[in-house]
């Protein structure tokens, strides 16, 4: 029996495929949401030490440090890439997350998490189940996918299938509409990511033209800006570092506040004992979190837009948009939604459920029990190797059907050369530093003039999106095949090493990091000041000009004191200073 | 590599409706899908292989004119030599107002930016519509083409050398207007995004 599992960002599903039906199944209490949150007790050898779900949840308000939640947000992620902010580590690597003494994978996190669903399900049905398709993000790329398929084997599955979660909701739309032909787009904004995936279904072929999306988009953002919202309501402002506790307590009031505003125009939102200290109560509208909302989810438009440019389409060509995932419960989101789209969005798929019903689908289609129903999915991102002058040459473009084969010929740059170097790329930059890198080998050959070796580089991806590379020297017949593992495999020790050194370096270098970043934003607003005088001279009045002068020149000299707190004080000056000129420009451009 | 045409079931000529090789596609693809009993991968890379073939005019002509050396000879064709230097100069444009725009982190940096980001966004309109143009000369083109091969092979059976060389000379400028398009319209959402 293969299980369908959503593993999402906020809750998480599992389902089986049972004479006929899809069924999702429920714990002992009869929810068939699990929230993805893990709590880590004291004792690790104990029996309770470590809580999943619910009972996580309600220990995340007495122990924060001990309690982790969208543990999907960092799956295969490395530091320095967007959103691995403030975690301890080197820049490179594989992100870890320090909880109650002990280093974690993300992997191992949502292991935990897909444990629970597991015995959830055993459970109910009084069977073993260890075979899974885990729906994942359509924008995940290679590492996140192989992270998110190690978790499962953690968690003691079988993966039968990495699945992409719109593609997986469009499966569940379809199933009763298989005789139809039509274009539709799965508008997919979850807890924090979102996806836009356009098909075309025809007579049980489900056929995915394009895919866009962001892995950092999501309910979560969401939340972020109305607790920010909240704090500012409630004159919490000047609490400049509010202790972890605070910060979750507020962020779980947002999410509350958001949930109740999809129903009501306004709320009150009540924080007892706030911070030890007096009882807040802050009242909130739903026009007020729309507009601190809005450039987030507007944030989807672009997105909309390039899947339909990849698809050939116009959103005029689409015969539906089918809205999933809990945030398009947000009017706000499906007013956006309709805007975009130029037509009402259609509700009728479950937002929570529709991708673990499409999970369990792809299960039965899998072991044979759903017949004439296909789904031909894509790889959502480009392909390609590292060439000379560090460019990214696509070999399999985005949006190419899996299982696909493509390869290219290449040839030595450089006269003498006696091998090649093969950067193994992901993405859709045109440097190839900016692109993620899947991995490297070398192929040798024997040395020759330029341009006479010739290396053949062929890209085989299978049904699960994993991409084999084979390179051929065809003077020698010399090959090289690499199965590309993501993920590079960091011991503990390492990884407590890397761990220690990188805090102590951090409180060293806090001071001089500080002043470096205040020093480059110096740099950049200087010139912009002087250039923006230049242009809105003849209708700036004196008063203003001189103002803002006199803020440029504290900037300058603060720059040559080296201080670091009063360079900070300076630009904070200019940049208020400055803020009519900036809208003063942007009124002019748009004149 | 086999026939594309055979492999999708579609009769050889230069016009196709790009819903109808879609439509054969997905009929076939859903048999050969490697998760269907009836599946089998190298099959199935080949017929998505063979789809993109003939969904792409470019690469459908070449097909047709039976090689996959380009006919022109490297040159380019008349108008896009003549379109050329547009395309790269808006192109550089827009990429270096991209750059500085991903570069500027304060307010009042972007503000300034946002004249010339609306002037680049407009040239890369006006490049585009240009190619639009051209591309609708094409397409008028194949039209013809397509008229010639059928009635050619009608008559004698097989396309006269003469078609087969027009073919040829079209992919080329299809190839040319297909990545200058591509690489427009990307620049294009780009600046959008930016401008909001």
């Amino acid at each position: 029996m293969i299980a369908g599992i959503d593993l999402g960002t906020t809750n998480s599903l599992i389902g089986v495929y049972d004479s006929g039906f899809a069924t999702l199944l429920a714990d002992t209490e009869g929810n068939r949401l699990t929230p993805s949150v893990v709590f880590y007790g004291e004792n690790k050898e104990g029996p309770d030490q470590v809580l999943v779900g619910r009972e996580a949840s309600r220990m995340q308000a007495i122990h924060p440090e001990r309690t982790i939640s969208s543990v999907k947000r960092l799956i295969g992620r490395r530091h320095g890439e967007e959103g691995t902010e403030g975690l301890p580590g080197t820049k490179g690597a594989t992100v870890t997350i320090a909880c109650a003494g002990r280093v974690l994978t993300p992997e191992e996190v949502s292991s935990e998490i897909l444990k629970k669903l597991k015995a959830i399900a055993e459970e109910r049905l009084g069977t073993l189940v260890n075979r899974a398709v885990i729906t994942v993000p359509a924008y995940f790329n290679d590492a996140q996918r192989a992270a998110t398929r190690k978790a499962g084997e953690l968690a003691g599955f079988t993966v039968e299938r990495i699945l992409s979660e719109p593609t997986a909701a469009a499966l569940a739309y379809g199933l009763d509409r298989l005789a139809e032909n039509s274009k539709v787009a799965v508008y997919d904004l979850g807890g924090g990511t979102f996806d836009l995936s356009i098909l075309q279904l025809d007579n049980g072929v489900f056929q995915v033209l394009s895919t866009h999306g962001d892995t950092h988009l999501g309910g979560d953002d969401l939340d972020e800006v109305i607790a920010d919202l909240l704090a500012s309501k409630a004159g919490l402002d000047g609490l400049k570092e509010p202790s972890v506790g605070a910060r979750i307590r507020l962020r779980e009031a947002a999410r509350t506040a958001k949930e109740s505003l999809s129903d009501e125009d306004s709320t009150v939102v009540r924080l007892p004992f706030f911070e030890g200290g007096e009882s807040l109560e802050i009242p909130l509208t739903r026009h007020e979190i729309e507009t601190v909302c809005a450039p987030i989810i507007r944030r989807t438009l672009h997105l909309c837009n390039r899947a339909l440019e990849d698809a050939g389409l116009s959103a005029s060509q689409l015969d539906e948009v089918i809205m999933v995932g809990g945030s398009t419960r947000m009017p706000l989101v499906r007013k956006l939604a309709s805007e975009i789209f130029g037509k009402e969005p259609n509700l009728t798929q479950h937002p929570d459920e529709a991708v673990a019903l499409g999970a369990i689908l792809q299960g039965a289609i899998l072991e044979g029990n759903l017949q004439n129903v296909a789904l031909l999915d894509v790889t959502p991102l480009s392909l390609g190797i590292e060439t000379f002058g560090g460019l990214m040459n696509v070999i399999i473009p985005r949006n190419t059907t899996i299982p696909a084969k493509a390869g290219e010929m290449f040839t030595n740059a450089v006269a003498g050369q006696s091998g090649m170097k093969i950067t193994v790329l992901q993405g859709e930059r045109e440097l190839a530093a900016d692109n993620w890198t899947l991995g490297t080998f070398e192929i040798p050959f024997s040395p020759s003039p330029k341009g006479a070796a010739r290396v053949g580089v062929q890209f085989a991806i299978d049904a699960d999106g994993i991409l084999q590379v084979l390179a051929r020297d065809t003077a020698s017949g010399m090959e090289q095949i690499t199965e590309i593992k993501s993920a590079v495999e960091v011991s503990d020790e390492a990884v407590e090493a890397m761990l220690a050194g990188s805090l102590e370096h951090a409180f060293e270098d806090m001071d001089a990091r500080i002043f470096t970043e205040a020093r480059l934003k110096a740099e950049e607003m200087l010139p912009a000041v002087e250039a923006a005088l230049t242009q809105l001279a003849s209708e700036l009045p004196d008063t203003e000009a001189k103002e803002i002068r006199q803020c440029a020149v504290e900037v300058t000299s603060a720059l040559m004191s080296k201080e670091t707190a009063r360079l900070k004080e300076a630009l904070a000056a200019l940049d208020n200073a400055t803020q009519t000129l900036a809208t003063r420009l942007i009124e002019r451009a748009m004149q | 590599m086999s026939d594309p045409f055979l492999l999708l079931g579609i009769a050889r000529r230069p016009l196709l409706d790009r819903e109808a090789i879609g439509s054969a596609y997905r009929k076939l693809a859903g048999q050969l899908h490697p998760d269907q009993a009836s599946g089998d991968t190298l099959k199935f890379r080949e017929l998505s292989e063979a789809a993109d073939t003939l969904k792409d005019p470019s690469r459908r002509l070449r097909e047709l004119a039976g090689g996959s050396a380009s006919s022109s000879g490297g040159s380019l064709p008349p108008e896009a030599a003549d379109l050329f230097p547009k395309v790269a100069g808006v192109l550089q444009q827009a990429d270096s107002i991209l750059e500085k725009q991903g570069a500027a982190t304060n307010a009042l940096a972007k503000a300034l930016l946002l004249t010339p980001l609306k002037k680049a966004a407009e040239d890369l309109e006006s490049i585009l519509s240009l190619l639009e143009s051209w591309k609708s000369t094409l397409n008028q083109e194949l039209h013809r083409l397509d008229q010639e091969w059928t009635a050619e092979r009608t008559a004698e059976g097989t396309p006269s050398p003469s078609t087969i060389t027009a073919l040829g000379l079209l992919s080329d400028s299809f190839t040319y207007a297909g990545r200058w398009e591509l690489q427009l319209r990307n620049r294009k959402l780009a600046l959008e995004a930016t401008l909001g």
